[in-house]
Formats: structure tokens, sequence, C-alpha cells
């Protein structure tokens, strides 16, 4: 091993490998605090206030994300799927599965989830069975539309249950050839 | 204990959506920041990072043009930039496991799945700002050192050669982002 430091990074050379410590820039921004010494603000709990004065707006912008997946869905309809609408599709629907929590609306998420995996997990363009798709994106703008009813949570979670099964079945029986994918498929997923 | 001056971190965030640039920018100003700057896909990305020079960058994967991780690779690529070193937190709604090795292998520094919480991205910026990683170059690899613990119970071959691993201690990738696995190698 040789060690050189030069004003940039201190790198320590092995027989494979490098191991470079760099100048620690974010040093400037460490401020340790003494003891029984108080932060003059929690950071977290004043950035949830700042967000929840934006929740206003979420049940607009998730309306927007609604009806870009609709458009979406639509597109393919009229014209038949290629890879570049199928990649706004996905999009569309990706965007969903990781705000939806955020704006209030975490039932939807699951629903994404399930077609986010649909998409990206269909072997063949051609076989991406549309009436499923529709069936999601269906399910997703009935339990936006609907958040406010009492009932929505029993409906929404059976609904994500069996689209999430029917999913599963089909993509498993597409991908049955391929190990990969399949360990890809049943491996957890941390969204919704 | 230590807290951060977020005042004196400079934010690039990167981002098609702009709903989600809203709210990252909302958080981090909430925590204390100034400087955010935005970028909607990743080649206005590369080139905000080159023009504001920030430290630390929060990116999206799924993006037009090209995505987070191409955009990762772009800026670990040593020479290429100013700054190979600056942290990464890659905010995704990708959270499956082989997309959370995707990300630690083009050199991710943190990972943080959506939904996004103020609590997680703050721990994530703490992290980064507080508990800095080396950096490792192989001959496929330039990135902060994978290991982030000396795992007692590993029983195969030392694939580093040439002197024993320094490991500063720290939660693995996959931990982080909340998925079970099985031993650390």
């Amino acid at each position: 091993m040789s060690e050189k430091k030069t004003s940039l990074a201190a790198v320590s050379t092995f027989a494979d490998h490098e191991v470079i410590v760099p100048p620690n820039k974010l040093k400037k921004a460490v401020q340790k605090l003494k003891p029984g010494e108080k932060a003059p603000f929690d950071p977290v709990e004043r950035a949830e206030a700042a967000l929840a004065e934006l929740a206003a707006d979420f049940s607009v912008w998730m309306n927007n994300e609604c009806v870009r997946l609709d458009a979406a869905r639509n597109a393919i309809k009229a014209s038949g799927i290629t890879e570049g609408n199928k990649d706004v599709l996905f999009r569309a629907t990706h965007e969903i599965k990781g705000e939806a929590a955020t704006f209030g609306y975490p039932l939807v998420a699951p629903v994404a989830d399930s077609l986010c995996r649909l998409i990206e997990h269909t072997p063949d363009l051609a076989q991406l069975p549309l009436r499923l798709v529709d069936q999601h994106v269906d399910a997703i703008q009935a339990i936006f539309h609907r958040n406010t009813r009492g009932d929505v949570g029993k409906y929404a979670a059976q609904l994500a249950e069996k689209l999430r099964h029917v999913t599963d079945e089909f993509l498993l029986h597409e991908n049955r050839d391929d190990p990969d994918t399949i360990e890809s498929i049943l491996s957890p997923s941390l969204v919704p | 204990m230590v807290r951060i001056d977020f005042n004196r971190l400079r934010f690039l965030v990167i981002d098609d959506n702009a709903h989600m640039r809203r709210i990252l920018r909302t958080l981090l100003h909430g925590f204390g920041t100034r400087e955010v700057y935005e970028a909607e896909d990743g080649a206005a990305g590369l080139e905000a990072f080159t023009h504001y020079s920030p430290d630390i960058v929060i990116t999206d994967w799924a993006m037009p043009i090209f995505d987070g991780l191409e955009l990762t690779q772009m800026i670990r690529q040593p020479g290429a930039n100013n700054n190979p070193y600056v942290p990464i937190i890659m905010l995704t709604g990708h959270s499956e496991k082989k997309r959370v090795i995707a990300a630690r292998d083009a050199g991710v520094t943190e990972f943080l799945a959506k939904p996004i919480s103020a609590k997680g991205l703050y721990q994530r910026v703490l992290n980064v700002v507080a508990n800095p990683r080396a950096f490792i170059r192989t001959r496929s690899y330039f990135g902060p050192d994978r290991r982030r613990n000396a795992n007692p119970n590993y029983a195969g071959t030392e694939r580093r050669k040439g002197g024993k691993a320094e490991v500063i201690k720290q939660p693995p990738l996959l931990e982080k982002a909340g998925v079970t696995t099985g031993p650390a190698r």
C-alpha cells in the first residue's frame, strides 16, 4: 500500500483498489452542540409545518396527475401501444405511486404500484393486457374521487389486493421461463 | 450532538415532476436552506451541477433524456467535473432490491424511497454531512465505499486485495431503504 496526500484528497493505493478520502467540504455546516445546549429550532418540525401549508394544493395536484394518467391510457387506446406511449403511461403511473401518500391519498398508491409492475414486467409489449391497464386506471380515479367517503378504505384495499393478485398471476405466467424476472417480481417492494 | 446549519448548504434538486420539486424546495427551506436550485431532467441537472457547484444533489430516478442513474454515473466520472465526490441522494418511487443495488453500484450516496417525509430527508442529509464516507476506485467502480459495516459472520474470501479494508460503520443502503435481506457481505 502506498499513501499520498494532496490538497484535493488523501489517496491510499492497494493492489486492486484505491481508498480516497476527499476533503470534507460540508464540515462547515456541522455544528457541535455543547452538553445541555438546544438547537434554536427543530428542522423536521419546521419543514413539516411548511409542507402542511402546501396541503391545500394537494388535491389539485393529484387531480392533475390523474388527468395525465387518463390521457396516457387514452393515447394507447387511440393509436395502439408503442414503446413511446408505454413509457408515458409508466411515468404517469410511477409519479402517482410516489406522490399519492404525500398528497393525502395513500389508498391510491398500491394500485399505482401494481400498474407499474404490470407495465415494467410484461416482457412483450404486444402482450400488455390493456383491459387490466384500464381497470387499474379506473380504480385509481375512483379511489381518488371518492377519497372522502367513509367506506372507501375497505373497498380500496380489496380492489388493490385483487388487482395486484391478477397482475402477479399474469406476470408469473408471462415470465415463467425467466427466473431473474420472477425473482424480481416476487422480491419485496417498499412503496407503498 | 450535532446540528446541521442548512443555511450553509447549497442543494440541487433534479426531478421532472414540478410538484415534487416544489415539495423538496419547501422541505429544504423549512430545514433552513436558502440556496436550492432546480432542474427538470438529467441533462439540465448535469448542466446545473456544473454551473452551481451544489454541496448536495437530490435526484429522481425516472426522468426523460437521461435518468438519475445515468446522471450519477456521469457525475462520478473522475476528471469529468469539479466535484465527483458530491453526495447524491436518490429520491425515487423505485424501491425494489435490485433497484437499490443498481443505485448503490452507480455511486449513489443515500437512497430515499417515496413517499417522502421531512424526517427521512433530514436523516439522509444529516448522514452525508456528518458521516461522510471514503471513496473507492476499482477498475469497475468509483463512488462512496459500499461497505458500511464489517460483517463478523462473513465467511467468504476478501475480495479487496492489498490490505485490510477500513470500514466506517453505517447502516447499509438496503436497510435504510427498508429492504430486509440476509447478512451483509
